[in-house]
């Protein structure tokens, strides 16, 4: 691109930014149909906008954002198995770097947190942060579904329901527990018990932290006024950082304490 | 309940959640997680076969100094050797040489007593010569003697007709 063509390409997108500008104050800052704490409320409690799986019951839209993210991922997962892995060369490429890159971290995590027990932890990491990651980034589609009321709602980020985060929370402790039992025995039980806050400060973490982003964003896209340009900063950057922050942050939790609780008493 | 939090999602959710583990797990995690293991463990197999054949050169490298000090001290010690036998060989040379030249200076003296001998009977019949022949000049410048010579030789074979006679 010259200078000349630059110089062009700047002026019409100022144009385009000025004429949406005029047009929104001349709108007269948006004609919103519900207020804004209704909004808010539904974006944390879901308690309207219900939407049918499978036609069998009414879930929250973060359900159906779970099932959809956990189908893309097996139909990349099921392409990679088919067609990638099978041409892996002993000096990676761009991609299977990529792919490396991800088992090793998560599979370092776990070795190095709990360095006599971690094959099954290090698959569970995995799964957790790719889950966390790719689930929270999948709010930046903006996937449209219909809702049992006949409205329609954009599926948010599967764990910034608050049922999908006690159930990560939930799980991530089971596995803990299920670390303490295979290392201890009855006595790594208790020390898991020791820790029961542990899936209700790990759930609400994690639900806290999407539905922060969430509720940003949903604040940001509510008034016309500020929903040009900003949403770009705004909505990318929280859900990009929340996806990398929440999927290390939960990773290394769960990682931290399965180490602390399988690993064998000085005694035995 | 509080925060519509709902049980069955929970448990839908948990379902969705174990299902992902399994084909992650099966999909992708262990067969890469495979092929890296796999991979490392052939570099550590590598790097054994280094470490070995460095090792292995390490002592080829040990053996052959070992056998150049040997070669060596042997060279020392042949060299030694040839160093006696020609310090022998020198000598014994030298004494040869000693008693030829010895022999040589007996011979030579020999010959040379043995040509001193000849020169002396050669000289003694040369001055034999000489005096007789001085004499008869003497004897020539007197008439007398000469008459008493002639007389002499007369009288001489006077004797021996007679005796034949």
């Amino acid at each position: 691109m010259d200078k000349k063509k630059r110089t062009r390409f700047i002026i019409i997108i100022l144009i385009l930014l000025t004429l949406t500008f005029i047009s929104t104050i001349l709108s007269g800052g948006g004609a919103e149909e519900e207020p804004i704490n209704e909004v808010m409320q539904d974006a944390v409690l879901h308690s309207y906008g219900k939407v049918s799986l499978f036609g069998l019951i009414p879930v929250n839209p973060a359900l159906i954002s779970a099932y959809t993210v956990t189908g893309i991922i097996f139909v990349f997962a099921l392409i990679v198995r088919i067609f990638v892995i099978p041409r892996f060369s002993e000096i990676p490429g761009r991609f299977q770097l990529v792919l490396e890159q991800a088992v090793g971290i998560f599979d370092n995590l776990a070795t190095s947190n709990s360095p006599h027990r971690h094959k099954f932890l290090g698959a569970y990491v995995f799964t957790a942060g790719v889950y966390i990651f790719i689930g929270t980034l999948f709010e930046l589609l903006g996937v449209i579904v219909p809702t049992i009321s006949g409205g329609s709602i954009t599926l948010p980020a599967p764990l910034a329901d608050i049922n999908g985060a006690i159930s990560m929370g939930v799980l991530s402790y089971c596995v803990i527990l299920s670390g303490g039992i295979a290392g201890n025995g009855f006595k790594g039980v208790l020390n898991t018990l020791k820790d029961l806050s542990l899936p209700i400060s790990m759930s609400f973490r994690l639900f806290g932290a999407l539905l922060s982003g969430a509720l940003v964003t949903e604040l940001v896209y509510y008034y016309n006024t500020t929903s040009y340009v900003i949403p770009i900063f705004v909505a990318v950057m929280f859900t990009i950082l929340h996806a990398l922050i929440q999927a290390y942050v939960l990773t290394m939790l769960t990682a931290l304490f399965y180490g602390e609780v399988s690993e064998p008493s000085s005694d035995e | 309940m509080p925060l519509n939090i709902d049980w069955q999602q929970i448990l839908l959710h948990m379902f969705n959640l174990i299902l992902l583990f399994g084909i992650l797990y099966i999909l992708l995690y262990k067969p890469v997680r495979d092929y890296m293991a796999k991979r490392e463990e052939e570099y550590k197999k590598r790097e054994q076969q280094t470490k070995d054949a460095l090792s292995d050169a390490e002592k080829l490298k040990d053996d052959y100094e070992k056998m150049l000090k040997d070669a060596e001290a042997d060279m020392a010690a042949k060299r030694a050797e040839i160093s006696a036998a020609a310090e022998a060989d020198r000598e014994q040379i030298i004494s040869d040489a000693h008693s030829r030249a010895a022999k040589i200076v007996d011979e030579a003296r020999e010959k040379a007593l043995s040509e001193h001998d000849r020169l002396m009977a050669r000289t003694q019949a040369e001055i034999t010569d000489y005096v007789s022949k001085a004499a008869e000049k003497i004897v020539m410048q007197d008439d007398n003697l000469s008459d008493d010579f002639d007389s002499f030789f007369e009288s001489a074979a006077q004797q021996k007709e007679a005796g034949n006679g």
